[in-house]
């Protein structure tokens, strides 16, 4: 330790730093080194750099998808299909004319209205 | 350690070659370039994580743990920065997760050596003991704390440099450089007053 170096001191100290090292050095860095390389040897970078990319590449179909979900639903909500629509999309001008009408039908048209190709 | 981005005494024996160059090696696919960086940086990293774990196995995985996240963080690393805090503050987040997973933590058997008194020459065994108390002393003191103290005084790195490995202002550095400084230097002085070194 050295006596001219204050705790506030910007350099570091020279003997608590030593002793810290030795304190806190593990032996056999050799083997940790061959520890760690094995380890990567095992998980090639490759493999884990395409991963990563194959994981950014779901986020951004996840996301789009997401969006085009988003607006199909607010468009749905905000543009609600009535049953009228739907009647004329599925059976043509004679149905549309059944519901609308405000006097019941006759069971002739009914049945001509379903019998309708 | 702004201008000299390898650990003090540890990459002079290892290529010449800059941790930039060799990261730009290993994201081309070259293996052996990699192994060169953990080569140059295996000490400090275990280091690091032995501040914050104690324990040296728990270490050990820590400082693994880190080298392989390093790895697959590699495209992160910025070269126009100093590539020695980015990969500390990978060991000392991974340490600091090993931790948090297994808040118990085992006791380091103290070296029989060291407790008999027995084999060793009186320089190893006081060195031993000294090692010990330093760990015992750095394990009191708060986290953030024990790895300033252990990047500044050992591994030589700037107070703006583990401002950055560790989230905090340098002037908070400075801070915990100095209140750990005092505790450290206060047990080594006591155990040269005791006439054991």
């Amino acid at each position: 330790m050295n006596p001219e170096l204050m705790p506030f001191d910007h350099r570091p100290d020279p003997a608590l730093g030593a002793a810290l090292r030795q304190a806190l050095t593990a032996a056999d860095d050799a083997a940790f080194v061959a520890r760690v390389l094995a380890r990567v040897a095992r998980a090639p970078i490759a493999h884990w750099d395409v991963l990563a990319s194959w994981a950014r590449a779901g986020i951004a179909v996840a996301a789009v998808a997401a969006l085009v979900a988003g607006f199909l639903v607010r468009r749905a909500v905000t543009n609600p299909t009535s049953l009228e629509d739907v009647l004329v999309a599925a059976a043509g001008p004679s149905a549309r004319a059944l519901v609308i009408s405000s006097r019941p039908p006759d069971a002739s048209v009914v049945l001509a209205a379903v019998e309708e190709p | 350690m702004a201008s000299d981005p390898q650990p003090p005494g540890e990459g002079a024996r290892i290529a010449a070659e800059t941790d930039g160059e060799l990261v730009a090696r290993t994201l081309a696919g070259e293996q052996a370039a990699f192994g060169i960086l953990v080569e140059r940086y295996a000490a400090s990293v275990r280091r690091v994580a032995r501040a914050v774990l104690g324990d040296p196995d728990d270490a050990d995985d820590a400082a693994q743990d880190a080298l392989l996240a390093a790895l697959v963080k590699l495209r992160q690393y910025d070269p126009r920065r100093p590539f020695g805090p980015w990969l500390m503050r990978i060991a000392a987040n991974a340490a600091t997760d090993r931790r948090r997973r297994r808040r118990v933590r085992r006791t380091e058997p103290l070296d029989r050596n060291v407790v008999a008194g027995g084999t060793l020459p009186d320089a190893e065994t006081d060195r031993r003991v000294l090692g010990q108390r330093l760990r015992d002393a750095l394990s009191q003191l708060p986290e953030r704390r024990r790895v300033a103290v252990v990047l500044f005084d050992v591994e030589g790195y700037s107070h703006a440099e583990i401002g950055r490995v560790l989230g905090i202002p340098e002037g908070t550095v400075r801070s915990e450089v100095f209140h750990a400084r005092r505790a450290l230097r206060s047990l080594l002085a006591d155990w040269r007053e005791d006439g054991s070194g």
